[in-house]
Formats: C-alpha cells, structure tokens, sequence
C-alpha cells in the first residue's frame, strides 16, 4: 500500500481549470465512495481550495502511469470536463507524494509561502474524510506527520515571519510603536476599499477606536457602519482636530495634492505633547507630505515603503525554503522508514 | 584556596562580561532576530563570580564592600548587571544583555586598574550610615545605567522606524513605547535611591578644617542629582520629546562614568 497525490494548483493549472475540478464540500465524501467502490483506491483525502484541487489517497495497486491515467479519467468524468488536459493534472507516488503532503501542511506550496491558511483547509479535508471513514491507518499517519512538520517547520524556521501584505506590514508597524493597540485610537482618512482593509487589519489586533472620515459623509458612514461597533465618523473638514486623540492615521484619498503638510502637523504635534504618531499614507498621489517625517515622534510609512517591507519579508522566507525542505526530507524518510518497520512486523 | 582572592574572582567575572561583549556584537550583526538564551547565560554567569566577589571581600571587612573606589565600581557594575538580569525576564528584553555587557566590560576593566584598590581588603571606613550612603547611591548609578541601557535600544528602533531599515521589524526588540517607560522608570528610581543616599551622607559627621559643600564629590553629586531631576521634570512636566529625554538620559550616564574616578579623587571628604 502506498500514498499517492493527483491533482492542480495555481502552480500548474488556471484559476479557469481550477474552478472547473473543483470540489464542493457537501460531494466530496460521494467522491470519495465512488473512487473507494471503483477499486482504485483504499483510503482518500480531497483538498479542494482556490489554489488546489488535490486527491491524497491509500492505493494497494501499483501506482504506474496506468493507474493514474484511471483517476484522471474519473476526476474528469466526474465534473464533465470535455475540453484537453496537458500537464496540468501532476501526479505523485512515494516519496514524492509524501513531500508534497508535507510541503503543502507547511505552506511551502502555497501563492503565498509560508501562509498558514493551507494548513486549516487541509485539516478540514482530512477531518471530512475521516468522518465519513474513508481513512485508514496509512493516510492517518501521513496527515498526522504533515501536521506536526508543518508545526515544526513554524516553529523552528522564519518561513512564517513577517508580514507579506502591504495591511499586515502596517500593522506590525504599528505594534513596533505601540505596546498594545487596544488603548490607541486610529483615524482612516479616506473611505476606499485600502482604508477598509488597513483599518480592519488594525481592528483584528484589538484597537480601541476608529473614525472615519471622507468628503463624503455619506461613504465615511457606510465603512463606519461596515467596520462596526467602536467606529465614528467625522465630517471631513474637522479632521485635524481628531490629531489631538489619535495615535494611527490612515491615509488614501483621491486628493491630487498633499492634504497633510508640516506646517498643518507642527502644531497638531504640540497640542498631542509629542506623543508617537504612525502616518499611514496609501494613497496614490500620496496625501501626507514626506517633510513631516522630520518632525520629531513622527513615523510616515507610504504604499511603497510597505510594499518593501512585504517585499523583503517574502525574500526571507524564500531564503528558508532550503532549511524547510531538508526538515521535509528527513521527516519523510522516517516515515517512509516507519512504514516499511510496521509492514515488515506485520507479515511476521 | 587562600591565593583565590575576590580580585580574582571579578577578574573572571570580567572575562564572562568581555565573552558576552562578543557575543553580544555577533546578535548586533544579526540584527537581533533570535530570542535565546546564550548571552544571559554569559551575563548570569559573569554576575553569579562578581556576586562570589564582593561575598568574599564582605566577608574580609565585615561589611557592605564600599569602601574605595574599585569597591564602589564593582558594586555600581553589581548594581547594573542584577538588574539587567531581573529586567531581561521581562517578554522581549533579552537583548537588554547585549547592551548591558559592553558597560560592564569596559567599566570592569577600569576597576581592575590596581591603583584604584592601593589596600586590598582592608576597611577605609565603617558605620551603618555611611554603608547606606555609599550602597544607595551606587545602586542608583546602576538603575541610571540600565536605563541608560534601555534608552540605547529605544534610539536604535526608533532610528531604525524613522528611516524604514527593516531590522526594526525584524529584531525582537520590545515596542518603543515600552521601552520609553522602562527607561522613565528606571531613572525615577535610580533619583529616589540617590536622594536617599546623598540624604544619608549629608548626615554624616563632619570633620573639623575639611570643606563639606565646597568639596568636589559633594558638588558633582549635587550637580548630577540636580541634572537628573531636570530630565525628569523636563519629559514629565514640560513635554520634553521621547528622544530627547533618551539622549540626555544616555549623556548623563556617560557623564557620571566619565567623572566618578576623577572627582572620588579630587575629594577631600572621601579620601581621609
């Protein structure tokens, strides 16, 4: 018996040809009866997310090139797929398919690496499976392995640090400053979709109040209402005077020139008694004038200044893909090792 | 074991303190990523024979060991390198250590001088008050020390948030906030325990034909004590900036270790 993987993600397949074999959750275990019943398999686990479509499954037959032409054939017949198929469908027998196992727990296969996203949905995928009992000792072991390297690879690597998002990087910032958010206030300046996403970012870390404001009233009331409680707005003209209240001020109006200056903060900064101020600017034409970062207690981050730090953390944890795949391969040989003990016991 | 003298045990002490330096110069390289254990080890180990040391020359005078300057130095060092250790407990302040060892290997080694020491364990002076004055006023160089220490790390992140270098991210240094508060702390604590010893010395008896307030420790002790209760009215009353607070709390320090030999010397009042 053996552990196999057949499937495509954003690596080998369009987002097209991905939505095309997915799975929805409520068919997976008929799926997984079908493949069971057909013969083909003894154990299945189907990982169906927006990145990948993926059967992990137990096979007692030899998983030759006749083989996996048998599930392609069922994966296909089973979503009507009629259009051609390269390679877009990868297959894997062992050691490979358990490396791939491993890899995608850890988020090494992932858009984004190291994102911990992955290891929640193939946790869900193999739950479903082993509700519907369509697990057995050889997948249990697998997925439970995948588990723990994935918690090792996070604990003993960087692969996971950082922020990799222009919002996450804002909060990180943030929380350099500020040794806990929850007794900070933050005004979003600007109600676009990057305000939202920012102030939400900032929300999800425990600040004690944000207020909205935005030419028009309107729209400031809609993100005020959509972030909910613990949010106000202010008409637009009466911003500044938040200044004297607020730490964190999140900037991304359409404005074509600057709608912050050093002479408009100088004194902003007098009445706060110099108190730390994070500026977040995301606007394009930006809003805050860059001289204002002379100012003493002033911390200005533009779009670009946390594009780069996004930037230069997806660079480390690129740079610990090698640490992360001999953690792998050592894991995966001692499983392999494992497994080949247990059998050997077993037809004693 | 006679020929192992509490010199000897600080001077391994000092050797700890100096392997610490090293290191702690290796964690600067590294910009202060990992959190661990190596350095306050180091750091734990150097205190622990400076501990021995001062224990065992206690021990020979029956009393607080204050007694002339390489006395006062190892004690003041004592002082920093304790509290260190107690405030590196605290989450992210590990690297404390690594700013704390350079201080205390630097300074260490000025003790070491023989000069400063010209009559080994033999007592200069004795009496509960002047333990009190001497001990109280030590241990508040070493609290202005720490902070100091931690007013360091507080310019280094905030240069480093200030002109968007990554590593201010990257290190596990705590929040600048923190350690704002942390350096505060320290310097109000290290002014109460400096008021109680300048306090305690000024009740001392007195000398006949020897100048009190025109002698150079008392007017530098004074000076300084003056200068730390202006930074702290300053940051906490007139708004004076984070940053400047950091600077002056760091000047001072240097300051106090630049003339504390000097002036101990120029004294009349503590060298009779």
């Amino acid at each position: 018996m053996s552990v196999v993987v057949i499937g495509l993600s954003h690596r080998s397949a369009p987002v097209e040809l991905r939505e095309r074999f997915a799975f929805a959750e409520n068919k997976i275990p008929d799926a997984l009866k079908q493949l069971s019943e057909s013969g083909l398999i003894t154990e299945g686990v189907v990982l169906s997310t927006c990145n990948r479509v993926e059967i992990y499954a137990a096979t007692a037959l030899s998983p030759d090139d006749a083989f996996f032409a048998r599930v392609k054939k069922f994966l296909v017949e089973h979503h009507a797929y009629d259009g051609e198929l390269g390679d877009e469908l990868y297959t894997f027998a062992e050691p490979h398919s358990l490396h791939h196992l491993f890899k995608v727990a850890a988020g090494l296969d992932s858009m984004v690496i190291g994102e911990t996203e992955i290891f929640g949905q193939l946790k869900k995928a193999y739950d479903l499976a082993f509700s519907h009992k369509h697990t057995g000792a050889r997948l249990n072991k697998a997925f439970q392995r995948a588990f723990n390297v994935a918690k090792h690879i996070r604990t003993e690597t960087n692969i996971q640090r950082g922020s990799v998002s222009v919002m996450s990087a804002a909060v990180e910032l943030a929380e350099k400053i500020f040794t806990s958010l929850a007794e900070h206030e933050v005004l979003v300046i600007g109600a676009g979709e990057t305000s939202e996403k920012t102030a939400r970012a900032l929300q999800s870390r425990g600040v004690r109040k944000i207020t909205v404001t935005n030419r028009s009233p309107e729209r400031a009331m809609a993100l005020a209402a959509e972030l909910g409680a613990g949010t106000t707005t202010v008409p637009f003209e009466n911003w500044p005077e938040e200044f004297e209240r607020i730490d964190i001020a999140v900037s991304s109006t359409a404005a074509t020139t600057h709608i912050l200056d050093r002479a408009k903060l100088e004194p902003l900064m007098k009445r706060r008694k110099h108190r730390p101020l994070l500026l977040i600017d995301i606007a394009v034409p930006r809003d805050i004038d860059p001289a204002v970062s002379e100012l003493d207690n002033v911390y200005l981050y533009n779009v670009d200044d946390l594009k780069a730090i996004a930037d230069e953390y997806l660079k480390l944890r690129h740079e610990e893909l090698d640490r992360c795949n001999e953690i792998i391969s050592e894991k995966v040989a001692a499983l392999l090792e494992a497994n080949k003990f247990s059998a050997t016991a077993g037809s004693k | 074991m006679a020929w192992f003298t509490d010199r000897h045990c600080f001077l391994l002490a000092v050797m700890f303190y100096g392997l610490s330096t090293v290191y702690s110069v290796f964690l600067w390289r590294k910009g202060f990523r990992r959190d661990e254990w190596v350095n306050y080890l180091l750091l734990a180990g150097g205190v622990a024979l400076h501990t021995l040391a001062m224990a065992k020359r206690g021990m020979t005078l029956h009393s607080c060991p204050v007694n002339n300057l390489y006395e006062a130095t190892t004690f003041l060092l004592w002082a920093l390198g304790l509290a260190c250790l107690i405030y590196s407990l605290l989450p992210r302040f590990k690297f404390l250590t690594a700013f704390t060892a350079p201080v205390l290997f630097t300074v260490g080694i000025f003790a070491l001088m023989p000069s400063l020491d010209p009559h080994g364990s033999k007592p200069e002076f004795s009496g509960a008050l002047r333990s009190l004055h001497a001990a109280t006023i030590l241990q508040s160089y070493g609290a202005f020390g720490l902070a100091a220490v931690a007013a360091g790390m507080f310019l280094m992140q905030q240069h480093d948030l200030k002109f968007h270098k990554l590593r201010a991210l990257l290190s596990l240094l705590p929040s600048m906030q923190r350690l704002e508060f942390i350096t505060f702390r320290l310097v109000a604590v290290g002014f109460a325990l400096l008021t109680i010893g300048l306090t305690a010395g000024a009740w001392l008896p007195r000398h006949e034909g020897k100048p009190y307030l025109s002698d150079a420790k008392v007017l530098w002790s004074a000076l300084m004590w003056l200068a730390y209760l202006e930074s702290l009215v300053a940051y906490k009353i007139f708004g004076r900036t984070s940053r400047r607070f950091a600077t002056g709390v760091i000047v001072l320090f240097a300051i106090l270790l630049l003339t504390f030999g000097i002036t101990n010397h120029l004294s009349v009042l503590h060298n009779q």
